[in-house]
């Protein structure tokens, strides 16, 4: 019997080890967030945090003098940023390629035998996202607060975003009379690999769907919400958490997930967010759509959108919370003042 | 005294592991021992500091009463007493009671000439105790991942440590564990419904015998484990359930960061159909 | 070390026991010819078979299989019928219940949840007609129902989420789904919506009997195994004529925790503990949704929720009783030429 436990031993360590194999190492850094003994924490895995470090770093910028002759004078056919110095103009022209297309340089957007001209689409559709750019900054602060966003918090140095998402075609399953997915079922990053329903950005990034499902009252009343729309809400829940590189505990306290007074002020942040993506996908990149060529277009027609990945992209907050914007402040639009306080959590309040 | 009616021809001396034949007496019907002793001393002292915390608190309503871990910022450290440092030291009471319960039990098996299964059993519990308190948040770094002690508090911990994961039913080990819960919950009902069955049969019938039990079963799903077998399966069950819950936490945080749906990533790769 | 009784060592090769003798009509439906698997005998008995097959038998697994079958042929045609493919996604496929437009309508498109239906419907006949039969295979041998009455407990709960909650809240479509992944989505998702099942009560009861369960059999599992040196584990002949393992098995708990069963009454603690794990579980899920809408704030009412310090300098407010939705954005330019 001795070698019968010494060969049973010897087949649990390997199996283990084998289990393991698919998974991580200690140590890990592990951030608190709520109260002691609620386990609210951030779980990181260093190693993972090194690898996405380098796509975090914010390119140099230098600070440019706003005086001397306006680029609305200088140059024709300027239709955004005419207020800008000459020098501030070229310096920015100069940095949005380096964000957006440092391979193809000016050419990706001009013509280089005109520049003023608005022949190529990319012109155009630079135009329409540097006005992107300033609401974001100036209507948005609930969400991007004085930190805002650039060209490359989104581009990255790429021609499009790594992370945007288009409509999925319609799956052609089964004889129409069986096997129907029903938008779910399926293995897809856009909800982490769980079998939740695939596409959260359409009806909650894009149309205003609603996304709360828990009512208010202990006892039922009202609330008609059902199972498949909680199992939405959580496809983009999940689809939140994964593109912040945090757990629900970021945003929730989940022993009263629904509860405002639970939550951290991190919620009403994403809460803003969410309305934020919402403008940014019905108001700049929806009405751009027929100036796309079709290899830009995605496979049901549709353009590019955005979603919280697309800033994001991994980290809690775009580029670590390093704000780009000191260095071009005209990219904070032309409306900085916000009519409601910048700032979600009722400083009086305290209890 | 509270004996039973065969009880006076076991009570003799020995079996004992520390002290000799000064501890090895009876309270009633408890056995006390060295073990029993330090069992006391243990629980007492990590009631009473419980009932101290309480009193610290904001409540004494029985279900809102929590001890709570220290802040993460104290890492391995102790933390000051009213800032987690008491649920350490009840951390520590918990394991002396633990430990000095299956010690106890040993010295009575050890009595009675019985096998340790029931110590052993009860250790592969402490085991799962000893793995959420020490063995995870050594491998995280700070004293302040364990469980609070509070009846609603500690289910509070788990939902958002189920949550960090983002779907905590995705954790491999964890359908493994749960699996074996729901089957040695069936097996139990099985086995306490067969044994009842025969010595409580249909009216006006005899007790049944093992054959009985054994052609029920395989005339009902083709196979009967038998009288041992069940309680080897069943022993089995209940053991491997605990081993894989505390498989399950422990990977989680220490050797997986991320939500778990995502560990099935590496199914969806496999070369053969990437 | 000592031996422990896990496995068997010297195995005891016997005659096939063919079965009590039933009455001659239903001798006929045992099948199989029993051989011995040494393997399984160095655990529990030896021997595989006969089985039964009686009526009841043959007509559960025949619309158990039809309910395989649906869930089977769906989950394939959802992958368009690739078997490289079905085994791929296998965990994440699912035959999802009807869409909740459909209410209680018993028939909707096949593809809408009509399968579903048929599949339930054809899963819960089997299920209780397989009921039927371990209550007659039992009355056919003389003994107690007690085993038939215990699966009865599990039943319940079946018929509880997958049929009398929904027709309770007035729609098929808070079944759930039959699929790996998919059932534990709905899991997740219905705890959301209801407020976090941890705070019913009958959850908690339910999870206590369930842990209770398992602790119960290593208890007495273990019990067993410890006193199998002095014929322990022949259970009824210890019942009915108490030996000394039945003795020292009591004694063991009683110096240990202070009480004790016997050897008769630890099946009925046994018995208890896992009935009503579902018993009460399926309460609890009966309760969800019909009666209590938030489980967290039915706690809170009850003052059983804990409250803690807000470590975030303040209470967050709901950003939807306090949002001004921003002024439309500028117009788009034209291009030069071209329509806007």
């Amino acid at each position: 019997m001795k070698t019968m436990y010494a060969k049973f031993s010897l087949l649990f360590i390997l199996s283990s080890l084998l289990l393991l194999a698919g998974c991580e190492r200690p140590p890990i850094e592990a951030v608190q967030h709520g109260y002691r003994g609620t386990a609210m924490d951030e779980i990181y895995n260093p190693r993972t945090l090194a690898a996405q470090a380098p796509n975090n770093v914010v390119p140099a910028s230098y600070p440019v003098p706003a005086d001397g002759p306006k680029a609305a004078t200088a140059y024709k056919n300027v239709k955004v940023l005419g207020n800008l110095s000459t020098a501030q103009f070229t310096t920015f022209m100069v940095s949005m390629t380096s964000w957006v297309s440092p391979q193809q340089g000016c050419a990706y957007c001009h013509n280089v035998e005109n520049f003023a001209d608005d022949s190529k689409y990319t012109k155009v559709v630079a135009r329409r996202m540097i006005q992107m750019n300033q609401r974001i900054n100036s209507n948005w602060q609930t969400h991007v607060k004085q930190t805002g966003v650039t060209c490359y918090t989104c581009h990255r140095g790429n021609n499009i975003p790594q992370q945007v998402w288009f409509t999925a075609p319609e799956q052609k399953q089964g004889n129409g009379w069986l096997g129907n997915k029903d938008g779910q079922n399926t293995p897809s990053q856009s909800v982490g690999l769980s079998s939740l329903p695939y596409d959260p950005f359409t009806p909650f990034l894009l149309k205003d769907g609603m996304i709360r499902v828990e009512g208010d009252t202990a006892l039922r009343t009202d609330n008609k919400r059902n199972i498949k729309e909680t199992e939405k809400t959580f496809g983009l829940m999940i689809h939140m958490s994964k593109s912040l590189g945090v757990n629900c505990s970021y945003c929730h306290n989940t022993r009263a997930i629904a509860s405002w007074e639970e939550s951290p002020p991190q919620r009403a942040t994403a809460w803003y967010g969410i309305r934020m993506a919402r403008d940014i996908n019905n108001n700049f990149m929806v009405p751009l759509t027929s100036v796309f060529p079709a290899h830009r277009l995605g496979p049901t027609g549709d353009v590019a959108k955005a979603n919280c990945a697309t800033c994001h992209q991994g980290a809690y907050k775009p580029l670590y919370g390093v704000s780009m914007l000191a260095n071009f402040p005209y990219l904070r639009g032309t409306d900085t003042t916000t009519a409601a306080s910048t700032s979600s959590v009722a400083n009086t309040a305290v209890k | 005294m509270a004996m039973l009616s065969f009880e006076r021809k076991y009570r003799v001396r020995g079996g004992t592991l520390i002290g000799g034949d000064l501890f090895d007496f009876w309270v009633g019907p408890f056995y006390v021992g060295f073990f029993g002793i330090t069992t006391v001393f243990f629980a007492f002292l990590g009631t009473a500091m419980i009932l101290w915390g309480a009193s610290q608190g904001p409540t004494w309503n029985l279900w809102q009463i929590n001890i709570a871990p220290p802040d993460l910022k104290y890492g391995l450290h102790f933390a000051p007493l009213r800032e987690g440092g008491l649920w350490q030291l009840v951390t520590i009471c918990a394991l002396g009671a633990f430990g000095s319960w299956a010690l106890r039990e040993i010295e009575i098996c050890r009595k009675l000439g019985m096998g340790l299964h029931v110590p052993f059993a009860y250790l592969m519990a402490v085991f799962a105790y000893f793995t959420l308190v020490v063995i995870r948040p050594v491998l995280m770094g700070a004293w302040g991942h364990g469980f609070p002690y509070g009846i609603l508090s500690h289910l509070d911990w788990v939902s958002n440590t189920g949550y960090q994961y983002l779907h905590f039913h995705y954790n491999p080990a964890h359908m493994i564990a749960v699996t074996l819960f729901f089957t040695t919950t069936l097996a139990l009902c099985m086995h306490g419904g067969l044994v009842l069955s025969s010595t409580n049969p249909q009216k006006g019938q005899p007790v049944k015998t093992p054959e009985h039990e054994d052609t029920f079963f395989r005339d009902f799903i083709g196979y009967s484990v038998g009288t041992l077998g069940i309680h080897r399966l069943g022993l089995f069950l209940a053991l491997a359930a605990v081993f894989w819950s505390a498989v399950c936490i422990v990977i989680s945080g220490p050797f997986w960061t991320r939500g778990w749906p995502e560990w099935w990533g590496w199914w969806l790769n496999l070369p053969i159909w990437r | 070390m000592e031996y422990q009784n896990l496995f068997t060592q010297v195995q005891v090769v016997g005659p096939i026991h063919e079965g009590i003798p039933l009455d001659r009509y239903e001798r006929r439906n045992r099948i199989g010819k029993p051989f011995l698997f040494h393997l399984m005998g160095r655990i529990g008995n030896a021997q595989i078979g006969p089985i039964y097959l009686g009526w009841l038998g043959i007509a559960s697994l025949f619309f158990g299989t039809i309910a395989i079958q649906i869930m089977g042929w769906n989950m394939l045609a959802s992958v368009n019928w690739s078997p490289i493919q079905f085994v791929k996604q296998l965990f994440w496929l699912s035959l999802d219940p009807p869409h909740p437009k459909y209410g209680l309508k018993l028939f909707m498109p096949l593809a809408e949840g009509g399968w579903w239906m048929m599949a339930g419907f054809f899963l819960t006949v089997a299920i209780l007609l397989w009921w039927l039969r371990t209550y007659r295979r039992a009355v056919a041998l003389g003994m107690g129902t007690h085993v038939a009455w215990g699966f009865l407990a599990a039943i319940w709960l079946f018929l509880v989420l997958g049929f009398l909650r929904p027709l309770l809240m007035g729609s098929w479509s808070e079944g759930v789904p039959f699929g790996i992944f998919s059932h534990l989505d709905w899991t997740a998702a219905f705890s959301l919506r209801y407020g976090n099942l941890f705070y019913n009560p009958f959850h908690m009861l339910s999870i206590a009997f369930l842990y209770g369960s398992v602790l119960l059999f290593a208890m007495h599992a273990g019990t067993i195994l410890a006193v199998s040196r002095f014929g322990g584990e022949r259970e009824i002949e210890q019942i009915v004529d108490r030996g000394t393992a039945s003795e020292r098995a009591a004694l063991f708990w009683r110096w240990t925790m202070g009480f004790n069963a016997t050897m008769e009454s630890i099946h009925r603690w046994a018995w208890w503990f896992a009935v009503l794990t579902p018993l009460v579980g399926g309460i609890g899920i009966l309760l969800t949704g019909t009666v209590v809408d938030n489980w967290y704030l039915w706690a809170v009412k009850h003052h059983v929720a804990p409250t803690y310090p807000n470590v975030f300098g303040g209470i967050t407010v709901d950003p939807a009783t306090t949002f001004v939705a921003p002024p439309p954005p500028v117009p788009q330019i034209p291009m030069q030429g071209m329509k806007p």
